[in-house]
């Protein structure tokens, strides 16, 4: 027999184990494990620097509306902050969304940000300084642009692909950079602000997010992109799931060799996903432009193209496991000015945060594998013996 | 005689895979400078003992000697340690490097420039595989980038990396598969002239003739068991044959009567290139009726795969006419010859037959999915799905886990190919291709796959078998076609052919 601490050892570790391969639950407690490992790396972290970890982390919350701030400005309260949350948000569950449907099929869109950036460059021309219409026609043309042009872009990458074999990742990236000096070029001719050096701002009503919008006393950016990226973010789930587009979209992305035996056309397959994954990449970059900001700066390609990617890896590359992500990633962005401010650390240990968090998503796989090799060691090593005691994991996960 | 003159031993050997026994209690003593051969069918366990021989699998119980001691592989570095190479049937070279490049690779002499810069000396190097080369007559130039040297001196590359390491023991894995007549000649050559330089060589193969021709002795495997060592210089062509294939079991009396209906797939005159711009099928032409059984028998890699491949419409056809029920099909898409009554079982079953990732429940219904009731307008009915696998896997019996939920993934190789024969049988096609449909399969399943393609015959479907197995196509073929080189050799009545006769075709003799 050996020691008790060794064997209370072997049964934390045999409930983990078995806490994160447990068939029915993998899809949530691996990614559940991630984040509790990186809060308590991140928690060591501050702790290094001085800091409360617990203010910080209090902070990021307070920061995206999600718990009370010490103080508010004038008309500004909680709700304030967290429609700005969702101002952020809905921008990058829509890229989030783009990246899982060209994924899912195998494809490896990277040019989401180049997508964005030349539907909403685009959106801003045509409608967002054409004072003279009003909102109920601007909006929905603003949206439409976004499709379109995303959709071209896409189209151009699947063609690419399909008929000339022509890997995604090379030519979204060229096409990333084209598009990126292409606009800061027409930026800086012709629609350039003189005093912040960026586009010139778009009409009011034009824009996806109803800005000074009055909710619950509180003065509030309201955005409309973000019942349009849930929205999507469910139908995507759908066309997924249950629709034969999907299901072959999939089967494509699965087995592509297998897919052709079954009689699907992997062609078209390949261009459809790449034209879908752009429009989604085209609604993100509307939102993003024409709502969360109304101003485009010169050759910059937003990050949130690729940002997007490790969001819906997090996710799991699923839809709904997309938007959990997006609010975990949101709230580390969007809630570190706020915590900087508070705990008095560099707002850039929320990108350092985001980093581990990141780090480890992808490393979840890894850690699914070591828990069932060592299970199995486990039961090869002792036989029958190992059956009591394993419940309470959950407590194991919490630092 | 004692141990000593073995150089290679090895002992009891047994090897299990799931659901196979690849080796059992074998027992192979090898005597230093001989050429030693393993005959056998597909899936008789040669590669396994090799593999275990080369470090890449550990025995299962038995042990290995060399040169009288005993000695255990964890991997193929330890087997390298003791000298031992392999040629393997797929070549692991770099494309874009020189021959020489490619045979110091890992093991490169290094010169410091000035005493200090260090470099890879690569004309020392090119002068001792020249000098290797001579010896050997191994012919290569050391300069040559590999990308544009041939399958025969990729092969001589592959040995002379083995010679440049000191190999003395060289496993040879079916090297002339992949070779022409007078290529194999040469090879021949160069391993007479290794067992005059001393090497042991243990050669791998299914060719008796080329046995006949080099090796020394010859141990015979049959179903993972030793069937015996035999003098290859007392032993006759026929004897080994025997000995390979065994006696025919007796399944003949199962077959019922055959009743031939109309013509169903009509070849002719086809011809296929692969990705390589090679023509594998040269002009082939046969007909199959409705209630026939048409089997090709041949060597591995004579262009069966890719005859299959261009009927099913994997592969697009050079030349040629491929007809199903008189309509012509040679430039139809896949889908539409699965529609006109195609039914394939591939041979790869993980790379074609089954998407590994998706439940068990998809993969059944993966030629009719996009068809009501599987769908309306669009959209899945999940029910009639799990409705027709359920029913698919109650008649079939396909085992599983976790019954039409299971990953594909996780079900065994039988499981999987019982899937993919559910599927498409079901589909009542014309016609069924069943490619190499047993392959690593157990006893058990191989009885009931041949049984549902007797029924099928019986049904009156027309049905292509290409299998590597001589006694399947034996036991099945109504007709029988040899395939060499790309060429149909031979059609017969399979009453008319005995397994000796169909191999001499295998091995492309025609004058008979």
């Amino acid at each position: 027999m050996k020691t008790i601490s060794n064997d209370f050892g072997v049964k934390i570790k045999s409930a983990l184990a078995r806490f994160l391969v447990n068939e029915k639950w993998t899809r949530l407690t691996v990614p559940l494990f991630c984040i509790a490992l990186t809060a308590l790396l991140s928690s060591i972290l501050l702790l290094i620097l001085g800091k409360n970890p617990l203010t910080a982390f209090y902070s990021f919350l307070a920061g995206n509306g999600f718990a009370a701030k010490a103080k508010y400005g004038a008309g500004v309260g909680m709700i304030s902050d967290f429609f700005q949350f969702l101002n952020i948000m809905a921008p990058l569950l829509l890229a989030a969304l783009a990246f899982i449907f060209a994924y899912r099929c195998g494809l490896f869109n990277i040019g989401i940000s180049g997508q964005m950036l030349l539907s909403g460059f685009l959106a801003t021309i045509w409608v967002g300084y054409a004072k003279e219409l009003s909102g109920g026609i601007a909006k929905p043309l603003v949206l439409g642009i976004g499709l379109i042009a995303g959709g071209i872009i896409g189209t151009i990458v699947g063609y690419l692909k399909y008929k000339f074999n022509i890997h995604e990742v090379v030519s979204t990236i060229m096409i990333n950079y084209i598009i990126s000096y292409v606009t800061g070029f027409y930026i800086n001719s012709y629609y350039v602000d003189q005093v912040s050096r960026s586009s010139k701002v778009i009409s009011t009503a034009s824009r996806l997010t109803f800005t000074k919008t009055m909710v619950l006393g509180n003065y509030c950016n309201v955005p409309l992109g973000i019942l349009i990226a849930i929205g999507m973010a469910f139908l995507v789930r759908f066309i997924l799931e249950r629709t034969v587009f999907g299901f072959e979209l999939k089967a494509v992305g699965s087995n592509r060799n297998c897919a052709l035996y079954t009689g699907i056309n992997v062609g078209r397959q390949i261009v459809y996903s790449m034209m879908i994954s752009g429009m989604l990449a085209g609604l993100a970059g509307v939102t993003y432009y024409l709502g969360f900001t109304n101003t485009i700066i010169p050759k910059t390609l937003p990050g949130m193209g690729y940002d997007a990617i490790a969001t819906a890896l997090l996710g799991n590359a699923s839809p709904i496991g997309a938007i959990l992500s997006s609010v975990l990633i949101t709230i580390f962005q969007n809630g570190s000015s706020y915590m900087s401010s508070m705990v008095g650390v560099a707002k850039e240990i929320a990108s350092v945060i985001t980093g581990i968090l990141l780090l480890f998503s992808a490393c979840g796989q890894y850690f699914r594998t070591v828990a069932s090799a060592y299970l199995r060691d486990l039961a090869e090593a002792r036989p029958v013996r190992h059956e009591s005691g394993e419940e309470g994991e959950e407590n194991e996960l919490r630092p | 005689m004692t141990d000593q003159n073995y150089i290679v031993e090895m002992k009891h050997i047994t090897k299990r895979f799931p659901g196979i026994l690849a080796n059992d209690d074998v027992t192979i003593q090898v005597r230093q400078g001989e050429i030693y051969a393993l005959l056998g069918e597909n899936g008789a366990g040669k590669s396994t003992l090799m593999s275990m021989l080369y470090g890449l699998y550990e025995p299962d119980d038995g042990e290995i000697l060399i040169r009288g001691r005993k000695v255990r592989f964890k991997s193929a570095s330890d087997a390298a340690d003791q000298n031992i190479g392999m040629v393997h049937q797929h070549f692991k070279l770099v494309e874009n490097y020189t021959v020489g490049e490619n045979i110091v690779l890992g093991i490169e002499p290094m010169k410091k420039a000035f005493g200090l810069f260090p470099y890879v000396d690569m004309r020392e190097a090119n002068e001792r595989i020249r000098a290797l080369s001579k010896s050997y007559f191994l012919e290569v130039d050391p300069t040559d980038v590999i990308a544009d040297v041939g399958v025969s001196t990729c092969q001589r590359v592959e040995i002379l990396k083995m010679l440049y390491r000191d190999a003395e023991i060289l496993i040879f894995d079916e090297p002339t598969a992949i070779l022409t007549p007078q290529e194999v000649e040469y090879l021949l050559r160069v391993m007479r002239e290794l067992r005059r330089g001393g090497k042991t060589i243990i050669l791998i193969t299914h060719k008796i003739e080329e046995i006949k021709r080099v090796a020394d002795r010859c141990a015979i495997l049959r179903r993972g068991k030793l069937i015996g060592v035999l003098d290859v210089a007392e032993t006759t062509t026929q004897e080994m044959a025997n000995l390979m294939v065994g006696r025919n079991v007796d399944l003949q009396s199962r077959k019922t009567e055959a009743y031939f209906g109309e013509k169903v797939l009509e070849v002719d005159a086809l011809s296929v290139r692969n990705d390589d711009r090679v023509q594998v099928v040269r002009n082939v032409s046969f007909d199959i009726r409705a209630g026939e059984i048409f089997a090709i028998a041949g060597v591995s890699g004579n262009g069966q795969t890719e005859l299959a491949d261009a009927i099913a419409g994997l592969m697009r056809v050079e030349s040629g006419t491929i007809r199903l029920n008189g309509r012509d099909i040679t430039r139809g898409n896949i889908r539409e010859r699965t529609e006109a009554g195609v039914g394939y079982i591939p041979e790869d079953r993980q790379k074609y037959g089954v998407f590994l990732d998706f439940d068990l429940c998809s993969n059944l219904c993966l030629r009719r999915y996009y068809k009501a009731p599987f769908s309306k307008n669009g959209i899945l009915d999940f029910d009639a799905f799990g409705r027709y696998a359920d029913e698919l896997i109650d008649d079939y019996d396909v085992r599983s886990a976790q019954g039409r939920k299971t990953s594909v993934r996780s079900m065994s190789g039988g499981n999987q190919q019982k899937a993919i024969v559910a599927r498409e049988i079901e589909e009542h096609s014309a016609l069924i291709i069943f490619v190499q449909p047993t392959r690593g399969l157990d006893m058990g399943a191989i009885e009931n796959i041949h049984k549902q393609i007797l029924a099928e015959r019986e049904r009156g479907a027309a049905i292509l078998l290409i299998s590597l197995e001589l006694d399947e196509v034996m036991e099945l073929a109504d007709t029988i076609g040899v395939i060499y080189n790309g060429s149909l050799l031979k059609i017969a009545e399979a009453s008319a052919l005995t397994s000796q006769e169909i191999g001499q075709y295998m091995m492309g003799v025609t004058a008979n």
